[in-house]
Formats: C-alpha cells, structure tokens, sequence
C-alpha cells in the first residue's frame, strides 16, 4: 500500500517499520517500540466523538482553528487535521469544567460576526475572521468578557488538537507532527534519531499503538 | 476512636525520593520498619505514557490526591491574603515524585555547606546578603562523602568523577569535592546536540561536563539502561532505568521482609507523650483512622507536609506544634528561586537541532559560574547559577514557542512557516541558582484555607530577594555568551525572573543545626526537643545548592536511618 505523507515542507524519508526495528536492534535498545503501522490511517473516516459544544459553537471554534492554523503549502488547516475533535473529546472527557466559559465565548465571538457583518463568524472572509480575532487577542471586544483569556485557550487547545498524539483525535494523519518535523512517539530512540542539522525521517508513529492512533 | 495497631521499631511517613532511601538501612540491620504512603504502587509498563497529553498536558502521573487536596497558599508579603496555588508540584505514589524527576542527582559544592563563614573568609561579614538567616550546616561536606557514594552505587547514579581524593580529571567536574570513587555508571549516552555545546562552551574557556543522572546508562541491578524516548519529564520511566525509590531501594527492603508498606494511608498527626516524645502517628485510609506506635519515626513527606504535620501536631509539650517550642519550625524556608519562575535563556539556531529525544538529564553542564568558583568581589552578591543545556522536547511545548520576534503574530500563515521551520531549532537552558534563607521567607499555617479534613494548609511567606536574582541574570550572562559560541542567531532572556513560586525544589522550614533557636532538627536531623522523631527531606537543607537537590536530600536520609539504628540499638 502507499505510504502517505501528511505534509510537504518536512520532506523527510519516511522509514518503514522494518527498517525502524532494524535500526532499534542494532542500536541495542532494549525495548523496542511497538511501532505503528500506519499505511492507511488517512483513508478512514475521523473518529465518531461527540459535539459538546454544539453544532453552531463548533463551526464558530473550527474557523477560530483554521485562522490560527490555515490550510496552505504546508499542510491542511486545523479543523481537516482534527483539531475540533481534539477539542470536543477534551471537553467531553477531562476538560469539562472549560465548556460553559469556552461555549458562551465562542457564542459571544459570533454574535460580534453577526452584529458587524450579518453572517455568522464562519461564513465571513478570511479578513475579516482575523480583524475580529486580533481585536478578541487584545481584549478589545466589548461583548466578549475576558476576551483576551478566551483567545489564548483557543490558541492553546487547538495547538494541543493539531500536535497531540493522534491519539485524542487531532493531528489526523501527522498532519501536526510532520508539519513541525517531530517524526513520532517511540519507546527507544537511537542515536540517529538525535542528529542535528537535517531533518529527521517520519515515523508517523503513535504513543498508543496501531490501534489506537485514532484514525 | 482510633484502631491501636501493634507497635513496630520505625514508622516511616512517606515513601518518596527521602523515605523510599530511608527503608533500606532500617531494614537491612533488621528494624521491623512500617512505611505509610499516601499514594499507591504504580505500574510503568501501563501508567507510564509516551504523551504529551496524558505527562504534561492532563498531568495524570504527576497528580496525586492528598498532595491536590493541601495545596500551599502563597503570597510574596505579610499584609497579603495568601492564595492558594492552582496545582501541588509533588505527587503521591509509592516512590514520590523520585518517578516523575528529572533524575539529576548531584551531590553540593563543598561550599554550600559553609556559606556563611566562606563568604565572611573571603569577603568579610558585610558581604552577606541583607536580611539573610544563613547558618553553616552541622556538617561538612566529607561528613556526607561515604552517604552521597552510598546512594550513588544503592540507587543507581550515572556520571562522570571530576575529583577523585583530590585528582582532578577535567572531563569531569573540576569544581565538585573529592569523592571517594567514581560513579558506578558512565554519564548518558551523548548526542550531536550534547557534543556540539560541549564544544562550543571549552570554546570559550567553560569547562563543561556531563551531569550526573538517576538513570541506568547500562543495566544495573537488575534494571536496563535507558532508552531516550523523550517522555522523562512528568512521566516515569516504562522499562525502569529511572532509579525512582519504586523501583530500587523500597523493594529491596521489601524484600527483607522487615519493611511493610500501607498505601493510601493520609498520615494527620504525629502523637508525643507528656515527656515531649514520639509515640506513633495517626492516619486514616479507607475512612477508618488507625494509630500505628513506633520507637522512632522518621517524616519523610515533602518540604511542606513535614512542616505542616509537626506544626498541626500539638500536644501539652509541644503546644506550637511539634519541636516549635523556639517558634523555629517553617522558619529559614525558601524554594529554588529561579525553579519554575525565574530566568530562562531561550536560543534559536539556524538549523535543526532535533533534541526530541533524549531525556532532560542527557545533557551538558557548566559550574564555573556557580558557587563560590570565581570571585564575587567587584560582583556585589554571592552565589551563582549552573548552565545546563539538555535534550527531550514535546510537540505541542515545541510548536508554542517562543516567536524570537521575527513574526508579528503568534497565529495565522506567516507563523504556521516560521514555526514549521524552527520548532526543531530552538532550545531552553536549564539554570539553577545557589539560594538562601531569608528572614522574609517563612511557612506557616493558612488561616483561612483548610484540607478536606478540616486542618489549616501551608501558608509560605516569601518576600523579594536581591541577592539571587542578581547572581542569576549575571549567569544568564554567561549562558547567552554560550550560545552565541554554539551558533546561535537568536537568544532570549537573562532578566532576572518573576521570583518564588510553589517548587518541586523547597527548602528549610526544619532546618538542621546546633543551635536550637536558629534550628529544628540536630546535626543528624532529629527534632531537638523529641528526640526519637527524625525529620527527612529538603526541610532540614539550609542553603540550596546550584543544583536539585534530591541526592544530596537521599544521602542526609541515609545517614539519619543509619543514626537511628545506633540510637535503637543502644536503647
């Protein structure tokens, strides 16, 4: 099957498990990794996780995402590489005292859309999404309390969203990892996995194991 | 009513990085020795994670309920109302926080045991920081020798001798004290990163060496070396090459059939009779509250529960507290100044420097700007910092970093490029700073904020220092210098920090000494005025070395269980 990779900048080679436990062996670990095989997790369907927030809410915190994290040369936006499952299980899971404070923000930040421009936050242009974020970054909207708190748990949840291990629902694919060249949670490292100067082959493996990564 | 259990030798109360080392020579001269823990026995091969989320992000083996329940309050002067902290820095867990450490165990200068008289040697009494309560330690540096080398070859201790009885081997530490012999292990495995600031720092006249780590570089007792995954920091160690107490000393005397370990036991009072001694503790687990009698018993929580026990532990003798009759308890405490909120020097390099992998203590380490090891004359304060540059770097900590300034927003596609271009090229310096007690810096018990039990938390006083943060920016100085040799473009920082805060690095509150108005615990840790209660752990520390103190904390253990076992012997 073909190997995929998730982004174009980190053109790293992407090793093959065999050549990984190959390179674990001689190196002399003494666990070795059970490394993920990973050939065909971009093609499945993202994980069924529920929507705490909401459908409206959650198409408000996508585009927040995709602003943060846009889809470009190097990689797909936030919310493609899962970032808003990332952000939806945390609250349903460990994160559940955040979901009123983040829900009324995030409806708050789209009743500002709405009043200045009569659609909803998603639906706006890029420019516009991004004059209403930096005046929330600064806790310049009147109608979003601690607005400046709000911005940065968003910036902060979708930064653990998109470079998380696959694991919780984001970083589909590698996506996250692959675009900031960390080839992947392992058990051992050799040493060639510490050389400077070059960027490291992807792994595209996953703390919890293949069947877990999520995808 | 409390249930009265049968007596026992030794009643240990926590089965950290102190009280997990402490078992061993109880057990081994045959004292039948109970040790209560707050936490449980953990299970690397199924608690410990390689995961960002689960380590660093839901801190799921660093929490623990007791210490999450009694959160220090804090407030940096006395007309504050102290708040409490949003998170213990310390876990519960058979084996403490020894699990989730960074493993860097070092032994002191010789020169932070006798701050006070080598400052005054060497420039005069008016060189002593203002407001400082520095005493000398009741002991040498030589007097601790044969236990730092006990718990070096015990726990398990990887490095590289700088003096050995006087021979100096510069690929060592040229500055630490002599020792006895050298580490049973080799330092860590090194890395490309880990030689090319070696290099860059003999560049400049540093004379780097690699530090000291708690983690097997090859199999030891039993255990293998470690396999650099990354995951060091709040995660333990899933094949146990971490020499957490877990996995090394409370086994083995487990094993000799004389230590019983009872988890989940929350220990509320240590009980004395009318002639001032210790009787036993009292505890609860599963709702039920016990009272377990000892000959002796040796406190062996973190910094701030051995203070709020003994001050929560009133009796007609000692009604302040236990050993508080000279109002000395949670006095001359302070936490490692820079730890967790103080300087840090920030580098961007021009090309990856993948330092992923790896662990925080496979790194490189300078002490020439540390201690007493250059003259602090023209300098106006005493002390310094060490500089360590060190490897193991998550993702998610990796890509919110610092933008150095060169994109406008912390956001968007410009900053989507810079940080896909250097989140593998940038790194932090780890820098430690000698810190001493000051008559600003206090515990005490919090008026307003109770545990779940309805006892007062620790309340910590702690007012600015001037002394330390002047000795730290003028290291950041030297580390800033450091990078730059190393082909840094970018290098942030060097401004004294935002000052004390809660620390896995507390000190003092039962300081050791000779005099017990400036004291606590005597020369080997005993409370002056109940003498078969022994106090372990940073409490009894009274100046912080540059560096963590956790061996130096293993080895003033050791040598209090070695002096109980005189004392009840004799009895």
């Amino acid at each position: 099957m073909q190997k995929k990779s998730g982004g174009n900048l980190p053109a790293g080679r992407s090793m093959n498990r065999r050549e990984l436990l190959q390179n674990g062996v001689k190196a002399g670990a003494v666990v070795l990794i059970p490394l993920v095989d990973t050939s065909c997790t971009t093609e499945l369907p993202p994980p069924a996780v529920s929507t705490p927030l909401g459908s409206d809410n959650d198409r408000t915190l996508a585009a927040v995402a995709d602003r943060i994290l846009p889809a470009d040369e190097l990689g797909p936006s936030a919310s493609a590489a899962g970032v808003v499952h990332y952000i939806n299980r945390s609250l349903a899971e460990w994160n559940q005292t955040e979901l009123p404070v983040l829900g009324k923000g995030l409806a708050d930040l789209n009743e500002v859309a709405i009043a200045r421009h009569l659609y909803e936050f998603s639906a706006l242009t890029g420019e516009q999404q991004d004059a209403i974020l930096t005046e929330l970054e600064a806790g310049k909207l009147d109608k979003v309390v601690n607005g400046q708190a709000l911005f940065n748990r968003l910036l902060r949840l979708t930064l653990e969203g998109m470079f998380s291990d696959p694991y919780y629902g984001g970083n589909a694919g590698y996506a996250g990892w692959d675009l900031i060249g960390y080839p992947g949670a392992v058990l051992a490292s050799t040493p060639d996995m510490q050389k400077m100067r070059e960027r490291l082959p992807m792994l595209h493996t996953s703390g919890h194991g293949a069947e877990h990564d999520g995808h | 009513m409390a249930i009265n259990l049968p007596e026992t030798d030794v009643v240990v109360v926590g089965l950290g990085a102190a009280g997990g080392v402490a078992v061993l020579p109880l057990a081994w001269a045959g004292l039948k020795v109970i040790g209560l823990e707050a936490g449980t026995w953990m299970n690397p091969g199924q608690d410990y994670k390689p995961d960002e989320i689960h380590n660093n992000v839901r801190a799921l083996v660093t929490t623990g309920n007791k210490a999450g329940n009694e959160v220090p309050t804090f407030r940096t002067a006395p007309d504050q109302v102290a708040r409490q902290q949003p998170r213990h820095p310390m876990m519960n867990a058979v084996g403490g926080t020894s699990i989730h450490y960074h493993a860097q165990s070092w032994r002191l200068n010789p020169w932070d045991f006798r701050v006070k008289s080598a400052t005054i040697e060497r420039y005069g009494k008016e060189f002593l920081p203002e407001g400082t309560t520095v005493e000398d330690w009741p002991l040498r540096y030589q007097d601790l020798e044969p236990f730092y080398d006990h718990i070096e070859y015990e726990v398990g201790v990887s490095g590289k001798a700088g003096n050995i009885q006087g021979k100096i081997d510069g690929t060592g530490n040229i500055f630490e004290g002599p020792r006895k012999r050298d580490y049973p292990m080799p330092p860590l495995r090194s890395c490309e990163f880990v030689d090319h600031m070696t290099q860059a720092a003999r560049s400049i006249g540093f004379h780097p060496y690699r530090g000291p780590a708690a983690i097997n570089s090859q199999p030891y007792q039993g255990r293998p070396g470690c396999a650099f995954h990354g995951w060091c920091d709040r995660g333990g160690c899933h094949i146990r090459a971490k020499s957490s107490t877990d996995v090394t000393t409370i086994p083995r005397a487990v094993s000799t059939g004389n230590l019983s370990v009872v988890d989940n036991a929350n220990v509320r009072r240590i009980e004395t009779d009318n002639t001032g001694k210790a009787t036993g503790v009292t505890y609860f687990r599963n709702g039920k509250e016990y009272f377990q009698p000892a000959r002796a018993v040796l406190l062996g929580t973190y910094a701030y529960e051995n203070i709020r026990l003994l001050l929560l532990s009133q009796s007609a003798f000692h009604p302040n507290g236990l050993g508080n009759n000279r109002g000395q308890v949670g006095k001359h405490h302070f936490g490692h100044w820079d730890v967790q909120a103080g300087v840090a020097v920030s580098a961007l390099f021009p090309f990856d420097i993948n330092t992923w992998y790896g662990a925080i203590a496979q790194g490189v380490m300078v002490d020439d700007w540390a201690d007493d090891n250059f003259d602090h004359k023209a300098l106006g304060f005493i002390g310094g910092s060490t500089l360590h540059a060190y490897t193991e770097k998550h993702p998610i900590a990796s890509a919110a970093m610092n933008t150095f300034g060169r994109v406008p927003k912390r956001w968007g596609s410009e900053w989507k490029r810079f940080i896909a271009e250097n989140a593998g090229r940038w790194t932090t310096a780890y820098i430690q700073t000698n810190t001493f007690p000051y008559s600003n810096n206090w515990a005490d018990l919090d008026p307003n904020v109770r545990d779940p039990f309805g006892d007062p938390v620790l309340r910590i006083t702690a007012g600015p220092k001037l002394n330390e943060p002047k000795a730290a920016s003028y290291a950041s100085g030297k580390m800033i210098e450091w990078f730059r040799a190393a082909g840094a473009t970018e290098i942030m920082g060097g401004q004294g920090g935002t000052g004390p805060a809660l620390s896995t690095h507390a000190h003092g509150g039962t300081r050791m000494g000779l005099d017990p108005n400036t004291s606590v615990t005597n020369a080997f840790g005993f409370v002056h005025d109940c003498p078969n209660l022994g106090v372990i752990g940073g409490s009894v520390m009274g100046t912080a070395g540059a560096r963590n103190p956790t061996q130096t904390i293993q080895a003033l253990a050791w040598r209090t269980a070695e002096q109980l076992v005189r004392t009840l012997r004799r009895a």
